[in-house]
């Protein structure tokens, strides 16, 4: 019994001891005054420097956490029981969160850096007015491949990837609205088809490439192409930078029959705490400097046009990640379809990944 | 026991090989100065070094770390209390369906029971954060415990307690020397076996974190989006080995009290 006393108090004094460490860390990390906010962003998606650098300017202490995906996101705020002041959501879960009432309007009086942001990003379908969302980073979908495996082919159509010397090279991102996507630019449809003759000629045609297909998988994409397991992959422009920055070798495309124009944007969940800390916070992150430095880190292209000036002009001026505007044109943005629709793309997906097992 | 075959020993050494050998390849990387574990270029501390300077990544550390404790010191206390009482139920039936019911629980999947105290936390107005996840790895860890100690109880002899009450021991003394000193290596099993799980659980955590609360497999589940640096390897690696002493020291206590039992008794 006197043992197990002991061991007892032991435990109570060493989490004791901990809690107050803890406590003391925080404190000394967390500024006194200016009240504090909570940042809620996808992991790895920001320099960590500039969280510090925020804190010493404004006297807000920051307590950032991170999501791995839009829904897991989205539950937390829904659910309640959390105070997020800034969260960094893609388009089309602002676009839900909208209709779900969980966001907090933008008060632009007190974001003056927002005349930073390329005016191109701004007023966009799922947003209009930038009522609720601000632009963070963005990017395309489009192939990443390596031309010293593949005897210097090269890229230029989403066809290209149905080339039968390419069996068992491709990798395809695990994501419905990406492949199916990928299948409808390939016939020249729009990504945001809703017609159910369309949507099936995509699958079909999708199936016809199942020979080439090596894998259907998630972040390790990034890895396996830097290790040279695979010679090309269908991934998104952040993941092809990533790809890039261990090995030169590899090169992205955007077809040209077009693709996925993607953005993540901060918002400010209904839930937020400190609606003021939040917009100092999105307008600290919106300066050309700070943005520019938060591009260098995270490697997405950013959406800030001072920024863009102040960066090194061979990442800017590389039409790969910051496509000029005619290429723009060729570019969609995923619209909200609507849960049934968006069923409708998942289960196709499935059939297609079911058939690859023939 | 019998020696080993050298054919038996060959399977062992196979089976731990390949049992521990993702392990030693995360290790290994951790030192590696190249960035990646895609090759290795050279010996490195530097990222031993990122661990202890990264503020935030230290306090989601100690947070796991007080949670663990925490938790299965109070689940401890619970579960060895109900298995007590478990094991003095004197209807048959009703044990039986208390031990079901905590059977239940055990292999019930952690995404319900989380996704259950997301619902029963907001609901009922809890702030999602230390409170919110130190409740509910207590909640998982009792059932476990119980599992634990039970064997211990039953095998104890009835007897013990008679001979007990008739030299004039009370309640409270049976219990704190007779019962517990019983069955103190089953309580230590238990409190080790919840330390574990509160410490490697992701999802019933994953629904309860919240408000910049925030435990290891959360975090290290939501910096693998933009694929794993090698901080984590060091991490990983360090928790490796504060484990590997942990089960060491366990192993230790265990040798010295499975020689007292017998001195045990002349202590009382």
């Amino acid at each position: 019994m006197k043992e197990i006393v002991r061991a007892a108090i032991a435990i109570l004094l060493v989490s004791a001891i901990l809690l107050y460490v803890v406590n003391a860390m925080e404190k000394s990390s967390a500024t006194i005054g200016g009240g504090s906010i909570s940042v809620y962003n996808w992991g790895e998606y920001i320099d960590p420097e500039l969280i510090d650098q925020f804190e010493e300017e404004t006297n807000i202490s920051v307590v950032y956490e991170t999501f791995d995906s839009n829904e897991s996101m989205m539950t937390k705020i829904e659910q309640g029981g959390t105070t997020y002041d800034v969260a960094m959501p893609s388009e089309y879960a602002i676009e839900k969160m909208k209709e779900n009432d969980l966001l907090h309007p933008m008060d632009h009086e007190l974001l003056p850096n927002l005349e930073n942001i390329d005016p191109y990003f701004l007023d966009l379908p799922f947003d209009p007015g930038n009522e609720y969302s601000i632009p963070y980073f963005w990017g395309t979908v489009g192939i990443a491949f390596n031309p010293t495996l593949l005897e210097g082919q090269t890229f230029e159509s989403w066809d290209d990837l149905w080339n039968p010397t390419l069996e068992q090279e491709v990798i395809l991102v695990d994501s419905a609205r990406e492949v199916i996507g990928m299948g409808l630019n390939s016939l020249g449809y729009s990504l945001n088809s809703t017609d159910m003759g369309e949507l099936r000629e995509a699958t079909d045609k999708l199936k016809t490439m199942g020979p080439n297909v090596k894998a259907i998988i998630g972040d390790e994409i990034v890895e396996m192409m830097r290790r040279e397991e695979a010679a090309v992959a269908v991934t998104w422009s952040g993941q092809a930078a990533d790809m890039m920055w261990i090995n030169e070798d590899i090169d992205y495309v955007v077809p040209e029959e077009g693709s996925n124009l993607w953005f993540d944007n901060m918002v400010i969940p209904k839930t937020a705490g400190n609606v003021e800390g939040a917009h100092a916070f999105i307008n600290f992150m919106l300066d050309a400097e700070v943005a520019a430095q938060n591009a260098d880190y995270v490697g997405y292209s950013t959406p800030n046009e001072e920024a863009i000036a102040l960066m090194d002009p061979e990442v800017t001026g590389d039409e790969r990640f910051y496509p000029p505007e005619e290429l723009r044109e060729r570019l969609e943005v995923y619209e909200n379809l609507g849960l049934e629709m968006l069923g409708i793309y998942n289960e196709l997906f499935l059939e297609f990944k079911m058939d690859m097992e023939n | 026991m019998a020696k080993l075959s050298k054919s038996a020993k060959l399977y062992l050494v196979v089976v731990f090989a390949i049992l521990y050998a993702p392990i030693f390849y995360l290790i290994f990387y951790s030192f590696n100065s190249g960035g990646t574990m895609s090759s290795f270029e050279g010996f490195t501390l530097e990222h031993y070094g990122a661990v202890f300077n990264d503020t935030r990544l230290l306090i989601i550390l100690m947070n796991t770390i007080i949670i663990a404790l925490l938790s299965s010191l109070i689940s401890t206390a619970i579960g060895v209390l109900g298995a007590i009482g478990i094991v003095f139920l004197r209807n048959r039936k009703t044990r039986n369906a208390v031990l079901s019911l905590n059977t239940i629980l055990i292999v019930s999947p952690d995404v319900i029971i989380g996704a259950s105290f997301l619902i029963l936390f907001t609901m009922i107005g809890v702030k999602l954060g230390f409170a919110s996840v130190l409740i509910s790895h207590i909640a998982f860890s009792i059932p476990i415990v119980v599992i634990m100690v039970l064997p211990k109880l039953q095998e104890m002899s009835g007897s013990l307690i008679d001979a007990a009450t008739d030299l004039g021991a009370s309640k409270r003394d049976i219990l704190t020397r007779v019962i517990i000193p019983y069955i103190k290596p089953g309580i230590f099993a238990g409190f080790f076996l919840a330390l574990t799980y509160s410490l490697d659980d992701f999802a019933v955590t994953f629904f309860v974190t919240g408000n910049g609360f925030s435990t290891l497999s959360i975090e290290i589940y939501s910096m693998a989006r933009a694929g794993i640096t090698l901080t984590i390897n060091a991490l990983s690696a360090l928790i490796f080995v504060v484990t590997l002493g942990l089960v060491l020291g366990y192993y230790f206590f265990n040798q010295r009290a499975g020689q007292t039992p017998g001195t045990g008794g002349a202590k009382l």
